[in-house]
């Protein structure tokens, strides 16, 4: 498989506060690969430095065998960012276009990637006043128009809802299919979990694990204990054997090693514990007990 | 190749940054309707005293016409910046395939149309008065000139924007322009002014500006402006390349 990202010994620092400390990373041609990890992690300056913002103090960043700090690499990347804010006198179709001509393709590049997009009735439209949604989707076609043989998105659908976000990952599908490689950095980890191939977990600069969402949740042995309670948020973390603690509307999940004590100390703290059920761990899960492992190893 | 891609480019930023100004017409009634009621004001008073053989009307498109080139490309490009760092909008130009140095330039350029509008209403204003006698080809020295001229100040203005929020950034700004058009004498000639105005404006690039505006109508010597505006203009690229470096995100 093709590489189209390749990070080699990557280090980064800000004074002397280290960002990044010796990281290696690679995206084939049509892989999806997710960033996480806590905040603080390294993610954002990993991400400056793929898309050229940032120079690598150390190591090697290449997309395509480029330098992301030389504009002409830069036309086989396409990113989307949180949340954009987009001039309040460009309409849609300028943008659109804007972008093509800014990449070297011809104007008429636009309008197969804004019907695509779903764009096209919106064409005339100021981008500034569109919604949330169709702003990423407008974001997205920018990228997309490039023809990118890299995507760098961060926290692409942060805010969307879920038919929006689950519309977004459709358009990305059709994109891989035909060779482009995706890097994401999102905090909605069950997300990535459906949508790439592979999982890179940072955390203080260094890469902690990596591989597919099912053999990251295979490394641990972990279970989740689901369960309607009226314990608050931080009694439940304090509780032995808890290694993560998720809210999911009326439920709470618990990441544990230790499935059995955790039920008997919660029946016997909780007597109105209801909705009781324990399942293999999550992703989510899993991340949350490879950072506390490895810093409680430290 | 290249060349051909760069100057499309360049035509798209330049078109994004033009659409911008003439959809806003908020922008276009600060930058140009004020000055130029301002112009007006003082021209219809003061425009048909005469020193030197030239009415004041004639004098005050240089000194008044380098106030309001100034004021536009001094706050344009650099609120500009400013707002398109808040939004992310700077963020999305820099990491695309376009130099950098293009969509600034591009900025740069939009602004010029809107200086030349400044310039063009203040002269038409001082022929409608009775107050302008100068030949066509002066006004046109004079137009060429503070357009060239106007470049430090727009390199100024980048710097400031990519330090400061778009409201910070017009406060700065403003501090800026203000003093040094009422030091330079640009609205109130200096020899109406208290005499340490004379003394502080040698050592302002706004005063160089508006005496070689001028010269093109007296033919006094410019080499002294001409040079004052090239460091000030290699000063001002310094601090926008640096302020650029060190830009918040």
């Amino acid at each position: 498989m093709e590489t189209v990202l390749e990070v080699r010994r990557a280090r980064h620092s800000y004074g002397s506060t280290p960002a990044l400390a010796g990281v290696d990373l690679d995206v084939g041609a049509g892989e999806c690969v997710a960033l996480l990890g806590p905040n603080g992690a390294g993610k954002t300056t990993l991400v400056n430095l793929v898309v050229g913002l940032l120079p690598a103090k150390e190591g090697r960043v290449r997309v395509c065998g480029g330098d992301p700090r030389i504009a002409s690499t830069r036309r086989r990347l396409g990113v989307v960012q949180q949340s954009l804010g987009f001039p309040t006198t460009l309409k849609v179709v300028e943008l659109v276009t804007g972008a093509a001509v800014r990449a070297g393709m011809p104007r008429s590049a636009s309008g197969p990637v804004m019907a695509e997009l779903d764009l096209t009735d919106l064409a005339g439209r100021r981008a500034a006043k569109l919604s949330g949604g169709q702003k990423q989707r407008l974001q997205l076609a920018m990228a997309l128009v490039a023809d990118p043989r890299l995507l760098v998105l961060d926290e692409p659908t942060a805010g969307l809802d879920v038919p929006a976000r689950k519309r977004f990952w459709q358009l990305l599908a059709q994109r891989r299919e035909r060779g482009t490689g995706v890097l994401v950095t999102t905090h909605l980890i069950e997300e990535s979990s459906a949508v790439a191939d592979r999982v890179v977990v940072l955390d203080h600069g260094r890469v902690l694990a990596g591989g597919t969402p099912d053999e990251l949740v295979a490394r641990l042995p972990d279970r989740t204990v689901i369960a309607r309670t009226a314990l608050g948020r931080d009694r439940l973390a304090m509780l032995p054997g808890v290694v993560s603690v998720r809210n999911d509307g009326e439920h709470v999940h618990l990441g544990t090693r230790t499935p059995e004590a955790l039920l008997r100390v919660l029946l016997a703290q909780d007597p109105g514990l209801s909705d009781l059920r324990v399942e293999g761990a999550g992703l989510e899960e899993a991340v949350a007990g490879l950072i506390k492992r490895e810093r409680g190893a430290a | 190749m290249t060349v051909h891609i760069s100057g499309k480019v360049f035509g798209v930023e330049l078109t994004d940054e033009l659409r911008g100004i003439v959809r806003e017409p908020t922008a276009l009634f600060f930058s140009i309707v004020m000055p130029v009621a301002f112009f007006g004001l003082f021209v219809s008073l003061f425009g048909k005293f005469s020193s030197g053989g030239l009415s004041a009307g004639t004098t005050m498109v240089a000194t008044f016409g380098a106030f309001g080139v100034v004021s536009v490309v001094l706050m344009n490009p650099g609120i500009g910046v400013a707002a398109d760092r808040e939004r992310g909008w700077l963020r999305a130009k820099q990491v695309s395939a376009v130099p950098i140095g293009v969509t600034l330039a591009a900025k740069v350029v939009a602004a010029l149309p809107y200086a030349a509008g400044v310039l063009l209403a203040m002269t038409a204003t001082a022929a409608v008065t009775g107050a302008l006698d100068a030949p066509v080809t002066a006004l046109l020295r004079i137009l060429a000139v503070l357009m060239v001229g106007a470049l430090p100040f727009a390199l100024l203005s980048l710097a400031v924007g990519f330090q400061t929020g778009a409201g910070a950034a017009t406060a700065v700004l403003n501090a800026i322009l203000i003093p040094s058009a009422v030091l330079s004498g640009l609205w109130m000639p200096l020899e109406i002014m208290p005499a340490f105005f004379g003394d502080i404006a040698p050592f302002l690039p706004t005063y160089h500006l508006a005496r070689l505006a001028l010269a093109q109508l007296t033919g006094a010597p410019v080499l002294t402006h001409v040079l004052v505006l090239l460091g000030t203009t290699i000063v001002a690229a310094a601090l926008a390349a640096l302020s650029y470096r060190h830009a918040r995100s």
